[in-house]
């Protein structure tokens, strides 16, 4: 089953804004360097929440699952992560 | 602004044992809630000491099935060795449902709390925390607690501790599979729907630790990873866990029913007695303080048991030395300060491949009734190994 599917199964609250940032695009670039293409974010997140395009880090934040992992995986400490704001994001029936 | 005596950050286990420990004691309390409802926003396997639970909230905690079995499965390349046993007291439960209990019994005691509301940064003067602010307005209060979990966004921008390194945090994924009673009952062999199994792996190569647990009219199937070998070896969580799921025979298991919920969360490996547990007013507990066994998963009654010591914290207002020596007196959290070590040293991959590798080794020759081997294997290996897969089973219980 791939992912996207997956996370059908999932109750989901969009947030307007987006509650996970890079800061530093060009941290990415150097990343892709020396990790390689998949870089750490885009290997550890079970979500498939980033996407490398055109050289850059793109955040699809709406299929976050909020497991904190692409924080700790970051080797440079590039991704700005805060929880998604009034109850938002997902919602568990089992957890 | 809001004023109370003590704000409480999160409705988890920890969150709601120092509510109900604080306004017991005749308190006002407040907790904050991200999730739409307590549990929503939580992840567990869970197996939980339904004693312990209620020793500390009292009767009527909600429960899926009770734990009959204990089956330990240590996997050396494809053939596991499997251990079993009964164990007493233990259940299965869902976090959603678990979590609103616990909640609920808070707010009978008189703790008000309120969901869909993210605590977002805690206010000092002159080193003393005077408030926190949410994204529906500020909160003031005597004493704080944060009982955030393991991603402890306020404790961290507090500089109360840092956050986890790669080394030290487990990545896990998490499946529940809808699966009548009848069919859970037939194929793991319960008499009936209160009966269940808890099922435990380990496996080497990449070093992966799993569960299964049967719910009432579920199945619940999940793994967990360290995020540093996951990241140097390029595996997708979700890869290991299919993988997981084929190689143990899960999958043929499922094949058929419907996956119900897809969820993942990380595990704190690192923490107390090892870093900062209170600064001034602010007192953290739970997760947040990598209260949480990384190989057996034991994290809820860590979290209840340093979450009620929170609660007195913050009633009396103690100070960083005095709090670290009251947490240390449990025997829940300081069994897992003691096995810290020994953790760090099974976790780092290699060791955990020799290990397993060796107790595999023993069991099939024991088991084939090569003599010879075992004595072989013994010799060859420094450790005691005997003991040592005494202690690990113990633990699983
Ligand atoms: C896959 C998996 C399986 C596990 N299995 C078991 C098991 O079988 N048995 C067991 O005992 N343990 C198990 N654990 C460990 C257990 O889940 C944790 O140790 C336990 O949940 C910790 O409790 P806590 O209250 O500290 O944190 P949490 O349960 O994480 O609760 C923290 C709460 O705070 C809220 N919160 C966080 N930040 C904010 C904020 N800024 N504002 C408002 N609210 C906030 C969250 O929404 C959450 O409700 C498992 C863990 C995982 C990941
Ligand atoms: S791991 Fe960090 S630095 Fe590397 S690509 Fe991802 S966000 Fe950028
Ligand atoms: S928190 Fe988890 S799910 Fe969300 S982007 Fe990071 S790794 Fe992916």
């Amino acid at each position: 089953m791939r992912i996207e599917e997956k996370l059908y199964t999932l109750r989901y609250k969009k947030d307007d804004k987006s509650h996970l940032k890079i800061l530093d695009g060009d941290k990415c670039l150097e990343c892709e360097k020396e990790y390689g293409d998949p870089q750490p974010c885009i290997s550890i997140c079970p979500a498939n929440v980033y996407t490398w395009q055109n050289n850059k880090i793109v955040i699809g934040y709406e299929n976050c699952v909020e497991c904190g992992a692409c924080r700790i995986a970051c080797p440079f400490e590039n991704i700005l992560w805060n929880y998604p704001k009034y109850g938002k994001g997902i919602a568990l029936r089992y957890g | 602004m809001l004023e109370y005596d003590i704000v409480i950050v999160g409705a988890g286990p920890a969150g709601s044992a120092a509510a109900l420990r604080a306004s017991s004691s005749g308190k006002k309390v407040l907790v904050l809630e991200r999730g739409p409802e307590p549990g929503s926003k939580n992840v567990s396997g869970a197996m939980v000491r339904k004693d312990y639970v209620t020793s500390v909230f009292g009767e009527g905690m909600p429960f899926e099935r009770n734990v009959e079995r204990i089956k330990l499965s240590l996997y050396n390349k494809d053939k596991p060795v499997n251990i079993e046993f009964s164990p007493e007291n233990l259940v299965t439960t869902g976090r959603l449902k678990f979590d609103k209990w616990l909640s609920s019994v808070s707010e009978n005691a008189g703790a008000m709390v309120i969901p869909k509301t993210t605590a977002l940064k805690v206010n000092w003067d002159n080193g003393i925390a005077k408030s926190i602010t949410t994204d529906r307005g500020e909160v003031s209060a005597k004493s704080f607690v944060l009982a955030e979990g393991v991603n402890s966004l306020l404790s961290m921008e507090s500089k109360i501790k840092y956050d986890l390194k790669p080394e030290n945090a487990v990545q896990t994924v998490k499946e529940v599979y809808s699966v009548k009673k009848e069919d859970i009952n037939s194929m793991f062999n319960m008499k009936n729907e209160s009966s269940g199994v808890a099922w435990r792996y380990i496996m080497t190569d990449p070093l992966v630790a799993g569960f299964l647990y049967t719910y009432k009219d579920s199945i619940s199937v999940g793994i967990g990873s360290p995020i540093n070998q996951l990241v140097e070896r390029k595996i997708r969580p979700e890869k290991l866990l299919d993988d997981f799921m084929e190689k143990t025979g899960i999958s043929d298991m499922v094949k058929g029913y419907s996956l119900r919920e897809y969820s993942a969360k990380v595990i704190p490996e690192a923490g107390f007695p090892d870093i900062n547990v209170s600064k001034s007013n602010v007192y953290l507990c739970g997760d947040a303080l990598g209260l949480v066994d990384p190989l057996t998963f034991d994290g809820i009654s860590p979290a209840i048991a340093s979450g009620t010591i929170a609660g007195d914290a913050a009633v009396s207002n103690i100070d960083p030395a005095t709090y670290k020596y009251e947490l240390m007196k449990s025997s829940e959290i300081s069994k897992i300060a003691k096995e810290r070590k020994l953790e760090a040293e099974f976790m780092s991959g290699d060791k955990a491949k020799e290990y397993i590798e060796m107790v595999s080794s023993i069991f099939s020759d024991w088991a084939s009734g090569n003599l010879f081997g075992i004595r072989n294997t013994m010799v060859n290996n420094y450790r005691n190994i005997i003991p040592d897969l005494m202690g690990f089973a113990i633990k699983m219980r």
